[in-house]
């Protein structure tokens, strides 16, 4: 599984990159694989309030549904509409192409009590 | 757990492999379930559908055994030609649903689903002039399936490839002797080979070689789903008739007598109700199995299957309501998430 290094993860496997403040947020290879085939994301609209661990939406593959989880409260300043048309880029590309949607969170060190990448291994190889 | 002649092959493939009716199974390979989809319907993929039980019921005395046990007519067939039929609980319900080869005058094999073959083999216990065995073990089934699927077929086992639509054959590949049947559960063209097990790995491989892709039960399921197929413990089961899923086809009404027959008549005389319909919903978001069917406000059926149709590009399934939901009605569909608009519609839905 690929867990790219300068993210930071949780345990409900989202994973979070720090750009400039706002924070990226995904789903990680292994949760996109375990999902398997994905044909519908769900997202909340711009200017929506995450709160920490709630559910914001729900990424549906051929077998299930699946609720995805705030990893830090903030509020929603852009989703990836390409995801509308093509939600199958979250299985091809979870890290780039396929993420979900870009944060402005409340504290900005919310990272820091994240999942590094080599925590975050573990958790899945576990 | 039983396992399939084919389970290394399909570890060797790197399968996702799942529980299903007391057998582990590949749910998909790593092309995913919506390209194993397209290959079925572009090209030719190949099911292991090992997990499908055989009876083989023999005797003189088998064709009545099968008359009075089975809802189908066999006489509108004959020797050399598949049925698919219904085993029936005294009160009607669905017990399995069945594809009957009929391979010899007096020699019949009876495919259950996985998790009913040992109620289907109790409903064939011997006698004299009817001999019943479980023969699930002594092979494997594999379901060739797609437009292309007899074509490629064909450069390894031409006999196999030429048996007709709902035909049964005996062919030999190389020195192994298969029996052959023009089945399938995809509403597209293709044979089922039964092959003994010793060489299912070598006739797996072979159609691989040929460019037959592998598909799991995850493509099964959505394929079925697109031809509209009922599938037992979903649209077939406890308290579901033949009638309410729409199959009044498979009740053999001239046959004096057979298992659940007085329970059809009472239900055809009373009038058939709830009935199986399909139902389109807009857009990508897939309907699920338990959500309600709204129809004028109210509540008036549960849906039974759901999923995104990967050759629609949106949603369909499967549910029971009163008669008075017809295609063509619209109605909403509502899970725990929300509510999707949608139309009921006839099927197959491709």
């Amino acid at each position: 599984m690929n867990v790219p290094e300068q993210l930071f993860y949780t345990d409900q496997h989202e994973w979070v990159r720090d750009e400039d403040g706002r924070f990226r947020v995904g789903i990680t290879d292994y949760a996109q694989d375990a999902l398997g085939d994905i044909v519908f994301v769900a997202l909340p609209e711009v200017g929506a309030e995450l709160h920490q661990g709630a559910s914001f939406g729900e990424v549906e593959s051929t077998k299930s549904v699946s609720e995805i989880y705030a990893p830090v409260q903030g509020v929603v300043v852009e989703v990836n509409a390409e995801l509308e048309t093509a939600p199958e880029l979250v299985n091809s590309d979870p890290y780039g192409a396929g993420w979900l949607l870009v944060l402005q969170p409340i504290d900005l060190r919310a990272t820091e009590t994240m999942l590094d990448a080599e925590a975050y291994r573990a958790l899945t190889e576990g | 757990m039983r396992h399939s002649p084919l389970d290394s092959a399909h570890r060797g493939l790197d399968a996702r492999m799942v529980p299903f009716g007391g057998w582990e199974m590949p749910l998909s390979y790593p092309a995913g379930t919506l390209s194993e989809h397209r290959a079925c319907r572009d090209d030719a993929v190949v099911f292991d559908v090992s997990h499908l039980g055989t009876v083989r019921v023999e005797g003189p005395g088998a064709l009545d055994r099968l008359q009075s046990s089975l809802t189908n007519d066999l006489r509108r067939i004959g020797p050399g030609r598949a049925q698919y039929t219904h085993l029936l609980d005294d009160d009607g319900s669905v017990l399995d649903d069945i594809i009957v080869w009929w391979v010899d005058d007096d020699a019949f094999d009876v495919m259950p689903n996985a998790s009913n073959t040992e109620r289907v083999v109790a409903a064939f216990e011997g006698d004299d002039d009817c001999r019943s065995a479980d023969t699930t073990a002594t092979r494997a089934v594999l379901a060739v399936q797609g437009p292309n699927a007899r074509e490629r077929l064909a450069r390894i086992a031409p006999e196999a490839a030429a048996v007709g639509r709902f035909r049964v054959e005996r062919c030999t590949w190389g020195a192994v002797e298969c029996v052959v049947a023009g089945t399938g559960y995809t509403g597209g063209d293709g044979v089922e080979v039964a092959v003994p097990a010793d060489a299912a790995g070598d006739l797996w491989a072979a159609l691989l070689d040929v460019g037959v892709s592998p598909a799991g039960l995850g493509a099964r399921d959505t394929l079925r789903l697109e031809a509209g197929l009922p599938l037992h413990g979903h649209e077939l089961g406890p308290g579901i008739t033949p009638l309410n899923a729409g199959l009044g086809w498979v009740v053999g009404w001239d046959k004096p007598s057979f298992r659940g027959r007085s329970a059809l008549e009472r239900q055809r005389e009373a009038g058939v109700d709830p009935v199986l319909r399909g139902f389109r919903s807009e857009g990508r978001r897939p309907p699920r199995e338990g959500f309600e069917v709204v129809a004028g406000g109210a509540t008036v059926g549960r849906l039974t299957s759901g999923n995104f149709s990967p050759t629609l590009g949106c949603g369909i399934a499967l549910g029971f309501t009163p008669p008075t939901v017809a295609p063509g009605d619209p109605v909403e569909l509502v899970g725990p998430n929300g509510s999707l608009d949608a139309v009921c519609v006839e099927t197959p839905f491709t």
